[in-house]
């Protein structure tokens, strides 16, 4: 497969793109959904095929097949070429791609047991031991939802300044749902364990308590009340402080959205946009996580990103384009959901470092606010610089004891007044849950994470 | 036609070979031209061809599925024995009857439109940038960022109770966000559409309402916290809509038990004046299909018919479940059917009825309020409570719009938000696969930082 993408990279050049990449790919993976002690799917996917990049004069083509002969892929070069010079004759910004180091390697992630190795009767007894896990934990489950995934990807990527690797991935990733009834209130909660890597992880304490955590949150929110609306002074969990991370700061350090023009960090760099305790990273080489990467999907070396440090924004992730067009190198952050779309900058394990105070000690500086818990989902706005998430659960501080839990908490700010709204970092940094995070109708694996914080003039939703 | 027809027949018949009792068969092949707009300049064009095979297979009520890309048999038999393999290693299932059986075919109009299939890379780039100009014609307007996306494809569905279904489908969406900045204030808004056919009036719509909107929106105040009546536009009440009743519906989650709406069948749940149904028939419609998922005709259904909620939306498993009629609301997703998407319950198009007012006359009678735009919060569908980000919202003070909010959140029970309809508007935009005018609701917890 190396000599075919090497040779469809010369016809692309051959046919006048100035730069050409392509990543060849073949995917195996397994689905498995247990709902209610039944099985609910079982699905299994294989999925080959090629995308081409081809760029002319500040405009890119991309052209995908999934044939891999030499015939097919020669065509879709053909095709990303011809897509190119369509968009360089309208395009009005012009730049060429700086070279970047060519990379020639061939490494394979850490995964002591190949997912593909074990039965799949085997898989499916574990999923069905979650589900069991949840449904026998109290009368009041009224439902239940497991699921498994596991995927094995081959990916090769070449590129015209020299890049030929071959990247050999392999993930899992289990996630439970458990609904509880009581008194004709039904609530939900969930609860996952995932990373870059093999089945062992399945095998693993945390893993096969998943289904536990998922009823006990359920559980935990059936005497809760919906949620107070207003300004609050709030201290933030592990997770919700991961998701913050993630979305009020991530994406707006995404160079994309800077030349987009649609982000309210453009012009910023060197400047104070956080309280000066605040320190934020986006770290693809911190190994059996969910965001692990070691070379990005352009065939860029990828490292350690200090977005912020103490305060001060020091910088963007980058692609191939952005770092040539905003004067620096690519830092590898290019990712696609495959090999059917094109590399954009994406995150990976994002989080906010640990302070100096201990947890205890923010719940003292509060004496009236909420404690936000676990996250569901958040999205940002990048051009206004807003953002909202929402947590699984509330509980109200009263002179830094808690009391009602709520649910359906959403909390909503702007990205350049919340960070410099933190009062106090403790110094209980965890890596959170995995997730996926959606951009241009694309999906990436990722993790959140950080300490609890505390922080002033929160805006919270909900409906009391 | 003819040979990805065939293809679904040699595999229903290889599949039935290997043990199964039952399967289907989906055969696709796809194509779709993108043209992407960065801070107003042409970024990106990208063909994309997309041709699979996906497999159901049922042992003891088990389904497996599986799928791989292109159409080589050998590659199929392949895929065939993993779908069998995983029906085999799941658990019995009493509940599933049996795949739906061969009816009358409906011919639904508007799923194919030969102008579309026939546009090239040029045509699409030339769109895009009709699109891109329209949004930032305006000196305030200093970037934007839109796409515009055609698609043709065919689909072949074959299951082994001899249904045989072919359809030819295209797409055509369109995105746009402008970014306009006067002084110290800044301002984006989207807009977007999706169509099955070529519509040039809809880039211009989707233009003009992203520019108009980022513009409306420089202006900007914060709101206090309290209880407000609240105008929907059809956007923001389209995106609630897909999730409140396109997944409260949803029959598999009735039958868990994981919906707000399971036990209301019959009951009240929304204002006399809000009729919303489910109709895959529209010409054109991005949603629309002559046969849905596992072969079912399509057909128009009442879900909530003068507040009183009618109908859930049902696939063949959870029909014979509950011993009702199919309604034909089996998935293959997305406008072009994907062979990577198992089948699954969804809503086709909703559609909410037209009332008598003008969203004038609404803001108008309004007095003080909220004009909801956008929202891209989900409702917790086992409560049916929705609290989220106005994203773009706007005061209404004195009967008119007025300034945007800044950072404002809104907080309402389903059930209260369809009770609380007290206006519909004359004028429907299909907003995210829903049809709808914009509505008015009585009040609603908003929250500011003001």
């Amino acid at each position: 497969m190396e000599d075919l993408a090497e040779v469809t990279i010369d016809h692309a050049r051959k046919l006048g793109a100035e730069f050409a990449d392509l990543r060849l790919e073949h995917e195996a993976g397994t689905n498995i959904v247990v709902m209610d002690g039944k099985t609910k799917t079982m699905s299994a996917q294989t999925e080959s095929g090629c995308g081409i990049r081809a760029f002319l004069g500040g405009a890119w083509g991309f052209a995908v097949t999934n044939t891999l002969t030499r015939a097919s892929l020669r065509s879709a070069a053909e095709a990303a070429v011809r897509m190119a010079k369509a968009g360089r004759s309208r395009t009005k910004i012009n730049f060429g791609i700086l070279p970047s180091k060519s990379v020639r390697v061939r490494e394979t992630y850490r995964c002591r047991e190949r997912p593909s190795s074990v039965r799949l009767e085997e898989k499916v007894e574990f999923v069905l031991s979650l589900d069991r896990s949840i449904r026998i934990s109290d009368p009041r489950i009224s439902s239940a939802n497991s699921r498994y995934d596991d995927l094995e990807v081959t990916r090769t990527i070449a590129n015209s300044f020299g890049t030929l690797a071959r990247i050999e991935e392999r993930w899992t990733l289990a996630a439970c749902s458990a609904w509880a009834k009581s008194e004709g209130v039904v609530q939900k909660g969930h609860a996952s364990v995932g990373n870059v890597g093999g089945y062992e992880l399945m095998r693993r304490d945390e893993s096969a308590a998943v289904g536990d955590q998922a009823a006990a949150q359920a559980l935990r929110l059936l005497d809760s009340k919906p949620a107070p609306a207003g300004k609050f002074t709030c201290i933030l969990d592990q997770k919700m402080t991961g998701l913050m991370a993630h979305e009020a700061f991530g994406h707006a350090c995404e160079a994309d959205a800077i030349l987009a023009g649609a982000s309210v960090l453009e012009n910023r760099v060197g400047k104070r946009v956080a309280d000066e305790s605040i320190n934020l990273y986006d770290d693809p080489t911190m190994k059996s996580t969910f965001g692990y990467f070691s070379l990005d999907w352009e065939g860029v070396k990828a490292r350690r990103h200090s977005l912020i440090e103490n305060g001060v924004l020091k910088g963007f992730m980058h692609n191939l384009e952005t770092g040539s067009r905003m004067g620096t190198a690519s830092n590898g952050s290019a990712r696609a959901q495959s090999y059917n779309t094109p590399p954009i900058i994406r995150m990976s394990n994002t989080f906010i470092g640990p302070g100096t105070w201990k947890k205890d000690e923010l719940f003292d500086e509060v004496r009236k606010g909420l404690l936000l818990q676990g996250s569901q989902y958040g999205y940002v706005e990048p051009a206004k610089g807003q953002f909202m998430f929402k947590c699984d659960e509330a509980y109200e501080i009263r002179n830094g004891e808690l009391g009602q839990r709520h649910r359906d908490v959403s909390l909503s700010g702007v990205i350049l007044d919340v960070l410099n709204n933190v009062k106090a970092i403790a110094d209980d940094f965890v890596l959170t849950d995995p997730g996926y995070c959606g951009k241009g109708g694309q999906i990436a694996r990722t993790t959140d994470g950080g300490p609890h914080i505390c922080i002033t003039d929160v805006v919270v939703g909900g409906l009391s | 036609m003819a040979d990805i027809i065939q293809l679904a027949e040699r595999t229903v018949k290889h599949v039935m070979k290997l043990g199964a009792s039952h399967c289907d068969v989906l055969v696709a092949d796809s194509t779709h031209i993108v043209a992407e707009i960065e801070k107003s300049s042409i970024k990106q064009a990208s063909e994309i061809s997309d041709i699979g095979v996906c497999i159901r297979a049922f042992r003891n009520g088990c389904s497996g599925f599986a799928y791989s890309t292109g159409h080589d048999f050998d590659v199929v038999k392949r895929v065939a024995r993993l779908a069998f393999s995983q029906a085999s290693a799941g658990t019995p299932d009493p509940d599933f009857r049996d795949l739906p059986e061969p009816r009358r075919t409906v011919r639904v109009s508007g799923l194919f439109d030969k102008k579309l299939a026939s546009l090239e890379p040029d045509d699409v780039v030339e769109m895009a940038i009709s699109l891109s100009d329209t949004a930032s014609a305006d000196k305030r307007i200093t970037s934007v960022n839109a796409g515009v996306g055609v698609g043709w494809g065919e689909a072949a569905l074959v299951n082994s109770n001899g249904i045989r279904g072919f359809q030819k489908m295209t797409a055509f969406e369109i995105s746009a966000e402008a970014v306009a900045r006067s002084g110290r204030s800044m301002f984006s808004a989207m807009d977007g559409g999706s169509t099955r056919r070529l519509d040039l009036g809809l880039i211009d719509r989707i233009g003009e309402n992203a520019k108009n909107h980022a513009l409306m929106g420089l202006k900007q105040a914060r709101l206090s916290t309290g209880d407000l009546p609240v105008i929907f536009d059809p956007l923001s009440i389209g995106f609630i809509l897909l999730g409140a009743i396109g997944g409260g519906a949803n029959a598999d989650s009735i039958q868990r038990k994981r919906s707000y709406l399971a036990g209301r069948l019959g009951q009240t749940i929304g204002s006399p004046g809000l009729t919303i149904t489910d109709d895959p028939t529209v010409a054109w419609s991005s949603g629309s299909y002559s046969f849905d998922g596992e072969g079912v005709p399509a057909k128009k259904k009442v879900l909530m018919g003068n507040g009183k909620l009618r109908s859930y939306l049902y696939d063949s498993y959870t029909s014979a479940k509950d011993s009702v009629e199919n309604t034909g609301n089996s998935s293959r997703g997305g406008a072009l059917w994907s062979f990577r998407h198992q089948p699954s319950i969804s809503c086709s198009n909703l559609i909410v009825n037209e009332g008598d007012f003008r969203f004038d006359e609404m803001v108008r009678e309004t007095g003080e309020g909220v004009f909801l735009r956008t929202t891209f919060d989900h409702p917790n569908l086992a409560t049916g409570d929705f609290s989220g980000l106005m994203m773009e919202s706007y005061l209404i003070h004195k009967g008119e719009l007025g300034p945007s909010l800044k950072q404002s959140t809104i907080g309402i029970n389903l059930i209260d938000l369809f009770s609380r309809v007290d206006m519909v508007g004359k004028d429907s935009v299909d907003a995210f696969g829903v049809m709808t005018p914009p509505l008015r609701i009585s009040k609603a917890r908003v929250a500011g930082s003001g």
